[in-house]
């Protein structure tokens, strides 16, 4: 299990916590006190996210493509904050 | 209630509505949260506070009978909230309660994302969504609320309190009845935020009774999720 608590700045908090193998998503959690409309989304993003390679340039690619496809309007965390979250919990130890 | 009465105001089958209530001890998770990390059950253990979780993005809040809350529900495209953009729903909407605490006697300012703020310490959060058709806000504010509990039953992360240059959340929050140096209840301060919203949005809220449409919904959704630890604990969603 990897994890991480990455604090937007001047935003609300996101917190990762993943499995992966060889460098991809296994599972996934993401959690937090940031706003995300329509809320259900979430679980949407997670799913994308499931086999994804830890790496910049796909995360990127994915969660750009998650606000392109559903139009969910986040607030306090911004698309790069989501990436950056995910990328630190490749660095992060377990719980 | 809270979710039943902007479904059935988005359906167009009840009027835009300001409710106020409020609860006994209870933390209220935002809808993306955690409970184990968010909340110290222990402590909810020895003072008897429940854990529930709302449909709203945002932060935990600790509510008592010390708490008041409001919620408004406003069918989409009204013409307080034109533009479906989250930001500007919550400054829009705090207007009315930062008026009602301005008429007390509070220095109340909003500050963004979704608090108010004296003097740099919240005394009010609020949460919303846009969905089924309807723009929702709702916030809570702290009248007379038992700030120690709230310390206790709420595990805050440091880095949170780090960034907000604050050492604890005792620091960061403060109540009416402190800012004001007297006792106050929560029906004065709802009387308060009648004639804020009044005042800030030129409307005249009448007071009326649920409806027996939001009243089955509120019973469907209570035993179908709010009641449920799959829901409150897990976020199954």
């Amino acid at each position: 299990m990897r994890s991480a608590d990455y604090k937007a700045p001047g935003g609300k908090l996101v917190r990762v916590r993943l499995n992966e193998e060889n460098g991809e998503i296994l599972s996934l959690r993401l959690s937090g006190d940031f706003f995300l409309v329509p809320e259900e989304n979430l679980g949407k993003l997670e799913k994308m996210l499931i086999g994804a390679p830890l790496r910049e340039p796909e995360l990127q690619m994915l969660v750009d493509r998650f606000f392109n496809a559903t139009r969910v309007q986040s607030l306090g965390v911004t698309r790069d904050d989501l990436v950056k979250a995910l990328l630190a919990a490749r660095e992060g130890a377990g719980h | 209630m809270e979710e039943a009465i902007p479904r059935i105001v988005g359906e167009g089958n009840a009027p835009n509505t300001v409710r106020f209530w409020h609860n006994s001890n209870t933390i209220v998770l935002g809808c993306f949260q955690m409970a184990e990390q968010e909340v110290n059950f222990q402590a909810c253990k020895e003072t008897g506070t429940k854990v529930v979780r709302r449909f709203t993005g945002g932060g935990a809040v600790y509510h008592d009978h010390g708490n008041l809350n409001y919620a408004i529900s406003l069918k989409r495209g009204h013409p307080l909230v034109p533009i479906d953009d989250l930001q500007s729903v919550f400054r829009k909407l705090s207007e009315g309660a930062v008026q009602g605490l301005r008429t007390l006697g509070v220095k109340a300012e909003f500050q963004p994302i979704n608090d108010i703020q004296v003097d740099g310490k919240k005394v009010s959060g609020a949460a919303g969504s846009i969905r089924w058709g309807t723009v929702f806000h709702h916030g809570c504010l702290l009248v007379s609320s038992n700030l120690s509990i709230l310390g206790r039953v709420l595990n805050v992360p440091q880095v949170k309190l780090a960034d907000k240059h604050v050492a604890s959340v005792q620091k960061r929050v403060t109540t009416i009845r402190d800012e004001l140096g007297r006792n106050i209840s929560t029906r004065e301060v709802r009387e308060a935020m009648i004639g804020g919203m009044e005042d800030s949005y030129g409307v005249v809220l009448e007071e009326g009774d649920l409806s027996r449409d939001e009243l089955a919904l509120a019973d469907r959704l209570f035993e179908s999720k709010y009641n449920l630890p799959e829901w409150n604990l897990e976020r199954e969603d």
